[in-house]
């Protein structure tokens, strides 16, 4: 430790550290701007000059290296001066247009003015002009006469991001920030420079003139979307969320946030969604009281298993709903005598089901992905899949962590990639067969090849993590994939783990919202079609593996009660809507992928008629008669399924043996189904600005283009793409880093929904 | 010696005549009584009366949604809501004034940074009922038109001390 002395206060300082960084942690506060814990030092605001003993000069805090016996006075009349000389110089060309900046209020350069700005300015000649820019639908450079050159933006895009796309062009008064290349921000995480913009230059464009800084109210909750399970501050404005913003939590979300937690509010207010019971009656939808609506659900359901069997009732959630629900629902479907329940919808192989030792998780703790030192990620679509985890993950990288990638696309990860292999789907087994045979192997050592490649670089790690993406998870063979994996980081000393689809993906497992032995499976319960299915926030045609088969399944059904905040494609098929709450309206609680139990409180009212998910499926329990439907709070029924439960020990990654055999070869296109960033839950896809973002562009059939020319088709085209008995037209597109002999189509869309399964045979041809 | 002092007072009705004094001066003096409603008392320029809202003289209204009065309004007596017009400027979609709140503090048009609500000199304005006293954005428009002749003299005599 370093002894340094600020105002007077002995210090002990990490050396290497900074002065600002020092003081900060003494309790000392040291005004700045361009400073930013997470972000490397530009020093070009020096805002924080601060007199240094025996410097002739005041010092820039955030760039000096704290030094053995330094003396540092940051309020000394010297170091006062020279702020506030800088303040009356970042105010020259500012515009101070607070009343009508959307920043006012919250704004760091409005504080600190308060502090070191003079009462009157004594610049009277003109302010410069900078033009405004369109950089896409969530973050709005309107004003950007407003910027004082921070470059905090541009360090995020650069350092966190992994790409540059802001930029700091032109020099002197004429400096501007502005896009280089693409013309708009287009990374998943570009709110976060909303965030970090210390003035109002960068703003939420669908927050604009919304509401002032003072009157919203702050709630705590817990993301929906990704497995992360970001900390997120819900602020409320007359019963509506007007804005999401990150809590910061340095071993989850840090200070980010992706885009899809913090515009999917925009969803919530949607016009889609549903606000009082409906049932179908002689085909035409009527809005009924909610005890009509019940008695109706609970004496279908009744209704059937008493005469067509107990058997003939799937129910069906997604991962995104709250472990109160889920384990409502189980118990629910089980009171009744069904053991068909799931929420692992887009799950294609079960095979490991009997085989699993617990629930499948991150096999680690999210900061242990930081200190990681060699990593292999297996079927994922980590930038989009996981924004913030990737971005974590980039920055091991940075650190001099090998990333090494098994998958069937190659998306830019934005970061450096020591080994990848990228082929079709059916062959992802054998390439970690490889890498596992090359970890065996001493002759490895010197084989050429990606596997062999990989090997080296795991071998040679001490903290190897092997984690299996979405698209593993969704692989029909995904148990090999496990069981190899398992193989892979036992033998490397490594861990390995999923990084899991949703929200609740870990939390599903400790409901128990799964079938067990006796009953079906996610599939099985559609390919081998039920009387009667309960969905909960289920939309069939985007949230399952096989959209056909799903449909057909739900339209050949006597009776289907959906629970769902939306009005969706369920008109259709389903019987009965009981509109229930999405997450910003129903306390609950959700388990992330590292498994950390979040409880949350509801943050408005319920819209509508609309009521938490866990109180419908409790007095629909109480309709029916079943035990163990008597608790009175979420937090009650929290407690019923995990109290006395030692969470820890009911995550396991193990799986027994697996019998491990590549795909039979075919010659015929093979399906790549990513579920694109924007398109994975119900709240997501009605989020009108993500929706106008690039991510959420109309999906496209994605070929090589030797692939393409075999079919003697252009980029451009009109192609048919059929699947089992559906067909749908695409624009062709052709994309060299896929592998040939697959064809890349984006699952859970509704353009799409008429395909089929999101792995196997597709054929293309011309439209 | 107090005694005596007091003895000749009484006998010669000292105090009588001192207060028939006060009563006779202010018998001939100058009046200061005024025969409201036929007569007014002069008001400052810093009168705190009715709100209006100004516009500039293009016809633009001042208002620009910032809510620092609705912030700053002790009685929360305002309330505002903003939207963005279609020209990309920040505008009010609604602006209540309630005037049965109102304390007459006059922070509002303190707080304001473009001059867009002020309180005029009028005083004699009445509701039959509560709902008559609630004033709406066109209210206090039409208010700051009728008298906006007044209302820029007041805020031009009351500029060098500001």
């Amino acid at each position: 430790m370093i002894n340094i002395e600020i105002d007077g206060k002995q210090i002990a300082a990490v050396p290497g550290s900074t002065l600002i960084e020092a003081a900060h942690d003494a309790g000392i506060s040291i005004p700045h701007f361009c400073y930013h814990k997470k972000l490397s030092i530009a020093a070009n605001c020096r805002m924080c000059l601060v007199q240094v003993e025996k410097a002739p000069k005041p010092l820039p805090a955030c760039a000096t290296p704290v030094a053995e016996g330094m003396k540092v006075f940051t309020a000394s009349e010297q170091a006062v001066k020279a702020q506030k000389g800088v303040m009356e110089f970042l105010l020259v060309n500012h515009p101070l247009d607070c009343p009508i900046c959307d920043q006012g209020g919250e704004c760091m350069l409005q504080d600190m003015s308060v502090g070191y700005g003079g009462v009157q300015s004594r610049y009277h000649e003109e302010k410069r002009t900078v033009l405004s820019k369109d950089l896409g639908p969530l973050v709005s450079a309107e004003e950007m006469s407003r910027c004082i050159n921070c470059t905090r933006c541009v360090r995020f895009g650069v350092e966190i991001g992994g790409q540059m796309e802001l930029g700091q062009a032109f020099r002197t008064e004429h400096a501007e920030i502005m896009t280089f290349v693409s013309g708009t921000v287009n990374s998943e995480l570009s709110g976060n420079m909303i965030d970090l913009c210390p003035v109002g230059a960068l703003t939420s464009k669908p927050f604009r003139y919304k509401a002032r800084s003072w009157e919203l109210s702050r709630r705590r909750t817990v993301s929906a979307h990704d497995g992360l399970g970001s900390n997120l501050a819900v602020q409320t404005k007359d019963n509506h969320v007007l804005r999401v913003l990150p809590i910061e939590n340095e071993d989850i979300n840090e200070c980010w946030l992706s885009d899809k937690d913090r515009f999917a509010y925009e969803g919530l207010n949607s016009s889609e969604r549903l606000t009082k019971p409906m049932i179908k009656q002689d085909g035409k939808w009527q809005e009924v009281e909610w005890q009509v609506a019940l008695e109706y659900a609970a004496n279908g359901l009744r209704h059937i298993a008493n005469g067509a069997g107990a058997e003939q009732i799937g129910a069906l959630a997604t991962a995104n709903s709250t472990l109160e629900e889920l384990y409502l629902l189980q118990k629910l479907t089980r009171g009744i005598g069904s053991q068909n329940v799931d929420f692992r919808l887009r799950q294609s192989d079960f095979s490991g089901d009997g085989k699993q030792q617990g629930a499948p998780w991150l096999g680690m703790s999210i900061a242990d992905i930081s200190r990681a030192d060699r990593l292999l990620i297996v079927g994922s679509f980590l930038r989009k899949d996981h924004p913030v985890l990737a971005a974590r993950i980039r920055q091991a990288v940075k650190k001099g962590a090998q990333a090494n990638i098994i998958h069937s696309a190659d998306d830019d990860l934005l970061m450096n990639v020591e080994n990848k292999s990228i082929v079709a789907p059916d062959a992802l087994v054998e390439v970690l067969t490889q890498v596992l045979q090359a970890l065996t192997a001493e002759s490895a050592q010197n084989a050429t090849g990606a596997a062999a490649a990989m090997a080296r670089s795991l071998a040679g790690g001490k903290n190897v993590a092997v984690l299996l993406g979405n698209f593993a998870q969704q692989h029909p063979q995904a148990a090999q994939l496990q069981a190899l994996a398992q193989q892979i980081a036992a033998l490397s000393s490594g861990k390995f783990g999923f990084l899991g689809e949703a929200a609740n993906s870990v939390g599903g497992y400790l409901a128990q919202a799964t079938p067990g032995a006796k009953g079906m499976n996610a599939a099985s319960m559609l390919a081998t079609p039920r009387k009667a299915y309960v969905l909960l926030n289920v939309e069939a045609e985007l949230d399952c593996a096989n959209p056909q088969q799903a449909i057909a399944a739900m339209q050949a059904a006597d009776l289907v009660v959906a629970l769902s905040a939306y009005k969706h494609h369920a008109t259709e098929y389903a019987d009965v809507l009981l509109p229930i709450a999405p997450y910003t309206e129903t306390s609950g609680t959700f388990v992330s992928c590292e498994g950390r139990v979040q409880s949350f409180k509801g943050a408005v009212k319920p819209l509508g008629e609309a009521r938490p998910g866990w109180k419908v499926l409790r007095v629909l329990g109480n309709m029916l008669k079943l035990d163990g439907f008597d608790q009175d709070t979420s937090e009650a029924v929290r407690d019923a399924a995990l109290k006395g439960v030692d969470v820890a020990s009911k995550l396991n990654n193990a799986i027994g043996v697996v019998e491990v055999k590549a795909a039979s070869a075919t010659k015929d296109l093979q399906r790549v189904s990513d579920v694109p960033i924007y398109a994975t839950d119900a709240i997501v896809r009605r989020s009108a600005p993500l929706q106008a973002t690039t991510d959420a562009a109309a999906p496209q059939a994605w070929l090589h283009s030797e692939e393409l020319h075999k079919l003697g088709l252009q980029a451009g085209a009109t192609v048919k793409l059929s699947q089992g008995l559906g067909s749908v037209k695409l624009t062709a597109a052709a994309d060299d880093k896929l592998p040939k002999g697959v064809v890349r189509v984006a699952a859970g869309h509704s353009v799409t929904a008429a395909l089929g399964a999101m792995f196997g045979t597709i054929s293309v041809e011309r439209a | 010696m107090e005694k005596i002092s007091h003895f000749f007072k009484s006998f010669l009705l000292v105090e009588l005549l001192k207060g028939m004094a006060v009563t006779g001066k202010h018998l001939f003096s100058h009046k200061i009584t005024v025969q409201y409603p036929e007569e007014k008392t002069p008001q400052s320029f810093r009168f705190r009366g009715l709100h209006a809202q100004r516009r500039y003289a293009s016809g633009e209204e001042r208002c620009i949604g910032c809510k620092l009065c609705e912030a700053v309004c002790p009685a929360l007596a305002i309330k505002i809501e903003v939207a963005e017009r279609e020209d990309g400027s920040r505008r009010t979609t609604q602006y209540d004034i309630n005037l049965t709140k109102c304390i007459f503090c006059g922070f509002c048009e303190e707080s304001c940074p473009v001059d867009a609500i002020v309180e005029t000199r009028i005083f004699e304005y009445h509701g039959e009922s509560q709902k008559d006293l609630y004033y709406t954005k066109p209210m206090l428009l039409a208010v700051g038109d009728k008298h906006e002749a007044q209302i820029a003299k007041d805020r031009a005599a009351d500029a060098k001390y500001r």
